[in-house]
């Protein structure tokens, strides 16, 4: 369980499914013996709702969709080791449950008046599960590998605007800017810190510190074994005491519907859900309803359609608005998520201060479609359904990654829409890297259904300047506004928060305008936990509800009957 | 022709591929809804009056999915095995009458091409080009002609031992000629059967590839990528797995009857023995 918001904007693939075709018969057969089975009501179920007193010990197993690959997230940039990492290192700062800043290894911090210069006093008698210190140098040397150009962290852009860093004794970090920098302080809450005595001197992509990582945090790694899970236990010298439970299992499960048959058969004890799982097939099940908490919450992610700035016809910005006109989020959202998402018109998260309450998501009119298209140029001369300009048709190619099931229907809705204004479509799943590697990087797409990550600051530099176009960089439709690049560098020099807000409304504003890309849906985070753990704050925090995982125990008469099948 | 319509194996096959290829042929005539019609307010209904087969995650009615489905499935079979054929009938022809090196070269070819797995050399490659119809279609074609080479070339083998071709070849016919009106006419009955055969198995490999989402693409039916969509809810939407399961499980089992029929029809031991 990971409390901490993953460090910056990150692509998102969401779940990849495992291909086992040849079993395919085997499977079906399987399942659907499991799912005639009775469930039987098992004797505890009057005992989950009982609360009891917090406790230490017991094992909680959790499911995970793919292997990290390795540990040290801030130099693999995936989402799986930034998930264990959270668990095995500590940052500067961390985000409290009301999601304000709060020290983590750092007992305070202060922005000197020209905000150019943060200081860190770390706490005293800080030390790694090996009983080694963990003080400033340790920061230090996280920074230096970091920013090191041979690491070829997705992450060091941030790090790369300290000037100088320095660790004047032990318990003391500064870092100097060469002008303020507004996001600063989050970049220090994302950063993980690692120990230099394990890994000064050896090569960061070789070394097997990867593999069998030295932990400062709650747990530490005890076994590891590759495609299979990932065994945490209880680290007794955290630096921020002992949690409750005492071992976290990470199953890797990459199929999701493999993952809800191990709910069900209660092998697991957490996993996230889709939206059809979560809507549909548990409350068809009382029986499995009832040893589940649910949770939903909005994340911090959306699915977008995005073009292909640079090439023909996207470089029209009615083009641009007449599809977004032509399609219908609403069905989306209700087909593809089954309600359970939002339509939204900035690239903030609903509700939060940054997201422009002033702009609506753009309604579904194809008639204004087909007058944007038609002031375009864009008309259907020879009868074919298809609108053309110059005997060109208007057609062109969505790409998504396979096996993103809800991906690929909301590129079959879309593909519907457009065919009513006379905008011919085809689509292509790819797999997620073969994507990214061969299409996303060299900008050689029309269009792609994707995802974008958030970080909780609103800085979104790296995905709309005019100069994060590169191979590889973030901005890779191809996005060029100069007053958007002009205020996404005035947000990073303004600290205070109000007039931060007025930068990033107006930055939406401008994004609305342009619609360089249409925003499908804000989506609901979908959790199961099952109800032997308890101590999980209610109402969830904004912060998430695995915030504070620590305090989350599994009282005694609640346990599995441990048989280990070493 | 008569022998055919008493065995009652290969009257089974043809009557259950009759039906499909009926219904495949008229969907267009049949399907009660368009296929790619997407419903928002009608996921995931179960089989009624108004959807026989129930809908699918979008809405959509599985019953006009399938029949425009079982078009594509079909059309991949024959025209895979076509291509197959085509290829395994030249090689064989050619390996079984030069024989030599000719023979040896082509032979060599077809060990190399058994040993490898074809269904990983067909995900392979799919993945290398781009999925859609046509390349599924032509990869199958290309990775499965072998044993129609084996056959052709035994029954070459054989056939130019004759007296007839002898003869033909004294009177100077050119090589062609001999080929392609004495021995090739007298090869085709086990190739007829490997034939039928065949389309089970191409029509079996379209599936398993739509279903890995490296066959035909969406919107576009195919009975493998509905079964995909149902694996997803097969917890409790049983009618997106039974459905395209059923279907390829007819399909492929009238083409196997039938292949089977014809075998016992054509084989004269068989024929002896009964």
């Amino acid at each position: 369980m990971t409390h901490r918001p993953l460090p910056g904007m990150h692509f998102n693939c969401t779940t990849a499914h495992a291909l086992a075709g040849q079993r395919l018969i085997l499977g079906l057969l399987c399942s659907g013996l499991i799912a005639c089975s009775p469930e039987s009501e098992g004797p505890q179920t009057a005992a989950l709702n009982q609360t009891y007193p917090a406790q230490p010990g017991g094992t909680m197993i959790s499911a995970m969709p793919s292997d990290p690959s390795g540990m040290i997230g801030m130099v693999a940039g995936e989402s799986a080791s930034l998930a264990i990492g959270a668990n095995l290192f500590n940052s500067l700062l961390k985000y409290d449950q009301h999601l304000d800043l709060a020290g983590e290894l750092a007992a305070a911090w202060q922005v000197a008046d020209d905000k150019k210069t943060i200081t860190f006093k770390l706490k005293p008698g800080l030390q790694w599960a090996d009983g080694k210190p963990l003080t400033s140098a340790d920061v230090l040397f996280t920074w230096q590998l970091i920013t090191d150009e041979k690491t070829h962290s997705p992450y060091a852009s941030d790090y790369q605007l300290v000037t100088k860093a320095e660790a004047p004794d032990a318990q003391t970090f500064i870092v100097h800017y060469s002008q303020p920098f507004a996001p600063a302080l989050e970049s220090w809450a994302s950063l993980q810190v690692l120990p230099k005595h394990k890994l000064a001197g050896q090569d960061i992509h070789t070394t097997n510190f990867a593999q069998k990582p030295l932990s400062s945090h709650y747990y530490q790694l005890k076994e590891w074994r590759h495609g299979e899970y990932i065994k945490l236990e209880k680290n007794p010298k955290s630096v921020l005491g002992p949690a409750n439970i005492d071992q976290l299992i990470e199953r890797i499960i990459p199929d999701p519907a493999a993952q809800f048959l191990e709910l069900m058969a209660d092998n697991i004890d957490s996993m996230t859900l889709d939206p059809i799982t979560y809507a549909r097939i548990i409350p068809s099940r009382p029986a499995l309803q009832a040893r589940l908490n649910q949770y939903k919450e909005l994340g911090n992610s959306y699915t977008y359609l995005g073009f292909n700035l640079k090439r023909k016809p996207f470089d029209d910005v009615r083009v641009r608005k007449a599809i977004n006109y032509a399609i219908d989020k609403q069905e989306i959202i209700d087909g593809v998520y089954l309600g359970l998402g939002i339509a939204i018109a900035s690239p903030y998260k609903p509700g939060t201060r940054w997201s422009n309450p002033h702009l609506t998501p753009y309604p579904f009119d194809p008639a204004k479609a087909k007058q944007l298209l038609a002031e375009a140029g864009y008309t259907d001369t020879n009868g074919d359904g298809i609108i053309e300009r110059n005997g060109k048709p208007l057609s062109f190619e969505v790409l998504t990654n396979l096996g993103n099931k809800q991906r690929e229907k909301t590129a079959v809705i879309i593909q519907r829409r457009l065919k009513e204004v006379g905008i011919d479509t085809r689509i292509r799943t790819l797999e997620w890297a073969s994507l990214l590697t061969n299409f996303i990087k060299p900008g050689d797409f029309d269009a792609v259904v994707m995802g974008w990550g958030l970080g909780l600051d609103p800085d979104q530099y790296s995905i709309w300047h005019s100069s994060q176009q590169g191979p590889g960089q973030f901005n890779f439709i191809g996005y060029n506004n100069p007053a958007v690049d002009q205020l996404l560098e005035q947000g990073r020099l303004e600290f205070d928060p109000q007039k931060r807000m007025q930068i990033y409304h107006d930055f939406a504003k401008r994004l609305y305008d342009d619609s360089p890309l249409v925003y499908l849906s804000a989506g609901y985070g979908l959790t199961a936990i099952h109800k032997r753990v308890q101590g999980i704050m209610h109402p969830v925090p904004p912060a998430g509800v695995s915030y504070d995982s620590q305090k989350w125990y599994i009282p005694e008469p609640l346990r599995r009957t441990q048989i280990q099948a070493e | 022709m008569q022998k055919l319509l008493q065995n009652p194996l290969a009257v089974t096959g043809l009557c259950l591929i009759g039906i499909i290829l009926l219904l495949a042929l008229l969907a267009p005539w049949i399907a009660p809804y368009d296929p790619d019609a997407v419903q928002v307010k009608q996921i995931l209904i179960g089989p009624s009056a108004e959807h026989w087969m129930g809908t699918d995650g979008l809405g959509r009615d599985v019953w006009s999915r399938m029949l425009f489905g079982g078009r594509v499935s079909l059309l991949v079979g024959l025209v895979a095995v076509g291509i197959s054929t085509a290829i395994g009938v030249i090689l064989g022809a050619l390996a079984g009458y030069y024989r030599g090196w000719v023979d040896t070269v082509i032979m060599r070819l077809v060990d190399i091409m058994l040993s490898i797995p074809s269904f990983f050399l067909i995900l392979a490659v799919i993945a290398f080009l781009s999925p859609s119809i046509t390349n599924v279609m032509i990869v199958i074609g290309l990775t499965s002609w072998m044993s129609v080479t084996r056959l052709v070339r035994a029954e070459f083998l054989s056939l130019t031992q004759r007296e007839f071709v002898a003869a033909s070849t004294a009177l100077g016919a050119q090589d062609w000629r001999v080929i392609f009106k004495h021995c090739l006419p007298n090869s085709l009955t086990p190739v007829l059967v490997s034939v039928v055969l065949g389309i089970a198995s191409a029509v079996l490999l379209e599936s398993g590839l739509s279903f890995l989402g490296l066959g035909v693409q969406p919107p576009q039916a195919s009975w493998g990528n509905i079964l995909t969509d149902g694996k997803e809810y097969i917890q409790f939407a049983w009618w997106l797995s039974l459905y395209p399961g059923l279907a390829i499980l007819i399909t492929v089992l009238g083409y196997n009857l039938l292949g089977e029929g014809l075998r016992d029809v054509f084989d004269p031991r068989s024929n002896t023995t009964r």
